[in-house]
């Protein structure tokens, strides 16, 4: 052909999603197969022939996708596909394509739109419905911020061990040959301690001991170990909470490095680490403050450096737990210390560790037995404090009075067992409503074995509770993902149309909830959304296929909050969940809808799992 | 009735007399048709660029085809062809945005009247506005062949005027410019006055159209098509 290329559909196609990836012959190419029919209101149906399948391309106008049965299952304008899913899946389509509006749409063969697939990974990946396959490989998604490195990305190889009843002596030989500050101390297999320079000066040296005495009886005992795969952040600020240099990294129960200062010391300077530093530094409120004001800077240059949300979400608890943290040791500094064990809990965002901006604050006292009216007031002092210094620090009060300051919530470990055991027995709404935000709690000061027991005690009620978990089911499914986009607007299931939607509430929050129930039915001891749902696959608890499908989709979800928050943060617009499709391209929105469709399919999977219905 | 009788006739007397093989043909696959009905018939959009509006003095520069088959239109067989032209083309390149230099390798109005009814041999002409096209066309076969032709070819401009007539609508100023009319059916607006973006938005609307005639299965060719 010369010349004649038809410039309107070429300008269509090259714009449009995933044909844009293509390369220009590709794309001109495709414009010459494609076939144009024009579809009016009064014909009612597209005549879908399921023995010569094509890719509708959308010109102008809107179409609704409905099964035999009725049920909406997409609705189409200007630029969005019907008819792929039948050549997909190589089965036949039954559903039904009603015609809202006249309009113009091109058909792609089935052949032009296999060899497409068969030659462009980013064509095959649109319209792909294995999604998980699809997100993972998202290069959108980098990992390439300092904070989000893993220890294993640093840490030194080779272990230097001994055992508990070698003798100092042998035990500093293997340190000076070895030329490490630190050894590994085993005893049956297991790490029963460790061996500093520190250690070798203050209980050898400085106790005039000489070199015959047992490893064992100057190491230090059951020290702070650290997981492989938890994040440099995580290990700097445990270190230097603990003041302590040397953290052996634990996998399987086994230590497989020792992770010094000194490994850390490369990524030094990072802004959350200096962040957290200044808060531990500071000695009053209005410098706590201060210094507080920072965070929505910290949270805008994650975003910016495109780190991944379940880190961005670590790393701003992190903070939030610091401080926290620093806020009841400068009450405490005034109050002198509690006049009982307690333990500081956070639940909800902080509990789960997935905080994002604008959280409010949700946390609570457990107690190491029930207070007369003297400990009353202390504990009345240090929740009222610390409660409102958050407020102050831009956590804002909990609508919901979920919050350490309100006496409901000041409990004693019994107490709190006796509470928990209530919702779990009688589970109406508003025990189930609390279950969403308790369920996810964990001890963020004081006593950790408070929380241990009680946590104990709530897992041993719920696992295979299954009329509890039955009505936490229930309760999870009455919020529902939308179906997808229209033009410039959300479509809801049922077909409504709604101006932007609450990628929180409608999105992150509902696999949450069923990620959730898992983990309660299951017994599981973690909070965080992935970790849960990594701790439920090596249990095998959950389909693994689901499971990593949900943990793609609960990070795209959470990365377009993070970017749209992003953008509202830098035009000065007020920070929200709330999304406008308007904001969104053709691929995003494609993208979106994949992630709501795995969210619409796991809340299937538990209706069926935990309430027995289809 | 009356219309398609005398269509029929018209078309057997051109037939007998008819000197060029390929219109003689295309005459015939016209005659066949007229009672078929328009779905199963196979179209070809046409769209014309000249110097200018007068079919005696202006010249074509330039035609776009696109044929319609099965009731869907086929970008694969679109072509586009550049004619030579006595002069230049003066002012009107600002209109469809041909250079004289562009038509250096252009095809003459012998070569290109061979090759479009070649093309419509077994295919039905559509065109929006159909009679200023077609003048243009009779005006290049009168030249070149020293002999009058008839052609005929259905108007999607008059499909609409009828429709808007019927529904007692007055007419507007513009209202039945190309762009104007595929708006009224919700069809994308391209930029017109290049030939082949203009057959195919002319393609485009005649799909349109049909698909807003009820009974379509009854209405016939010749129930659409126009003599010039």
């Amino acid at each position: 052909m010369d010349n004649s290329e038809l410039q309107p559909i070429l300008d269509f196609m090259r714009e449009l999603a995933p044909f844009d990836s293509l390369h220009e012959q590709t794309i001109k190419q495709c414009c010459q197969t494609l076939t144009i029919a024009y579809y009016s209101q009064q014909q009612k149906f597209v005549h879908v022939d399921s023995n010569e399948a094509q890719l509708y391309i959308v010109r102008s106008g809107a179409f609704e996708v409905v099964t035999k049965e009725g049920e909406l299952i997409d609705r189409v304008g200007e630029g969005q596909y019907f008819g792929f899913s039948g050549m997909l899946s190589g089965e036949q389509v039954i559903n039904q394509v009603r015609i809202l509006e006249d309009g113009l749409v091109y058909h792609l063969s089935a052949k032009m739109f296999d060899q497409l697939r068969a030659n462009s990974y980013s064509f095959d990946r649109f319209f792909n419905q294995a999604f998980a396959k699809r997100l993972r490989n998202q290069g959108s998604i980098k990992n390439n911020h300092i904070s989000t490195a893993r220890i294993t990305s640093i840490m030194s190889r080779e272990l230097a061990a001994t055992t508990y009843d070698a003798s100092i002596f042998q035990a500093t030989q293997l340190m000076s040959k070895k030329r490490v500050s630190s050894l590994v101390i085993m005893k049956q297999e297991k790490l029963c301690g460790i061996l500093t320079d520190r250690d070798l000066r203050d209980r050898v040296l400085a106790k005039g001991f000489n070199g015959d005495i047992a490893v064992e009886k100057v190491m230090t005992k059951n020290p702070a170990t650290i997981e492989p795969d938890a994040l440099v952040f995580e290990a700097m600020l445990k270190m230097s909470e603990l003041n302590i240099h040397h953290l052996p990294v634990m996998c399987e129960g086994k230590p497989i490095a020792m992770l010094t200062s000194t490994d850390l010391i490369r990524s030094q300077s990072s802004q959350p680490i200096l962040l957290i530093g200044q808060i531990e530094r500071q000695n009053n409120l209005e410098e706590l403050i201060q210094v507080s004001q920072k965070i929505p800077d910290l949270l805008y240059n994650l975003i910016a450096s495109d780190a991944k949300a379940i880190e961005i979400g670590r790393i701003l608890t992190s903070v939030t737990d610091s401080l926290t943290r620093s806020l009841i040791a400068l009450k405490q500094k005034q109050l002198g210390p509690a006049p009982m064990k307690f333990c500081w809990l956070a639940f909800g965002s902080q509990g789960r560790q997935d905080q994002m901006a604008g959280s409010d604050q949700d946390n609570a006292l457990i107690l190491e037995k029930e207070t007369n009216e003297q400990e009353k007031r202390y504990f009345k002092q240090l929740s009222e404090y610390v409660c409102s210094a958050l407020n102050e620090c831009g956590f804002p009060f909990c609508p919901g009075n979920i919050m350490a300051q309100n006496p409901q919530w000041q409990l004693s470990l019994q107490q709190w067992q006796q509470q928990f055991s209530k919702w779990v027995s009688t589970p109406n709404p508003k025990a189930l409503l609390n279950a969403a935000i308790f369920f996810d709690m964990r001890p963020i000061y004081g006593e950790k074995s408070l929380f241990d027991s009680l946590q104990t005690s709530v897992l041993t009620i719920t696992k295979n509770n299954d009329i509890f978990i039955a009505a936490m089911t229930k309760n999870a499914l009455q919020s529902t993902p939308p179906l997808g986009f229209f033009r410039s607007f959300v479509i809801e299931r049922d077909g409504t149309e709604v101006k932007g939607i609450d990628l929180k509430h409608k999105g992150n929050a509902l696999i949450n909830d069923i990620v959730r129930i898992y983990s309660l039915s299951a017994g599981i001891t973690e909070v965080n959304t992935s970790k849960r749902l990594e701790s439920l696959i090596a249990k095998q608890k959950i389909d693994k296929e689901v499971a990593m499908s949900l943990l793609d989709a609960w990070e795209f979800i959470a990365h377009k909050r993070l970017t749209n928050q992003g953008l509202q943060f830098n035009n000065t617009q007020p920070v929200s969940n709330y999304i406008l499709p308007d904001n969104l391209s053709s691929l995003i929105r494609h993208q979106l809808k994949d992630a709501f469709k795995v969210i619409h399919e796991a809340q299937g999977t538990i209706r069926l799992k935990f309430l027995g219905q289809f | 009735m009356l219309q398609q009788w005398w269509l029929q006739h018209k078309l057997k007397k051109l037939i007998k007399n008819c000197q060029l093989e390929s219109v003689r043909l295309h005459y015939q696959y016209l005659l066949a048709q007229l009672n078929k009905p328009i779905l199963k018939t196979n179209l070809l959009a046409l769209d014309i660029e000249m110097t200018g509006l007068e079919p005696k003095k202006d010249q074509i520069v330039s035609i776009g085809i696109i044929p319609i088959i099965d009731s869907q239109i086929r970008p694969k067989f679109a072509q586009y062809k550049l004619i030579k032209i006595q002069g230049s083309v003066g002012q009107s390149a600002t209109i469809h945005g041909i250079l004289d230099k562009d038509l250096t390798n252009a095809l003459t109005i012998e070569e290109a009247l061979l090759w479009l009814f070649e093309q419509c041999q077994d295919k039905v002409l559509v065109a929006h506005h159909a009679p200023l096209d077609l003048q243009f066309l009779q005006q290049a076969l009168l030249t070149t062949q020293q002999r009058p032709h008839a052609l005929f070819a259905i108007d999607t401009l008059n499909i609409d005027k009828q429709r808007q007539q019927r529904k007692q609508q007055v007419l507007k100023t513009g209202s039945l410019r190309l762009n104007a009319c595929r708006e009224r059916y919700n069809l994308p607006i391209y930029n017109a006055h290049n030939a082949l973006t203009d057959a195919l938005a002319c393609a485009e609307l005649l799909l349109a159209q049909l698909s807003k005639i009820g009974k379509l299965e009854e209405i016939t060719v010749g129930q659409l098509l126009n003599k010039y």
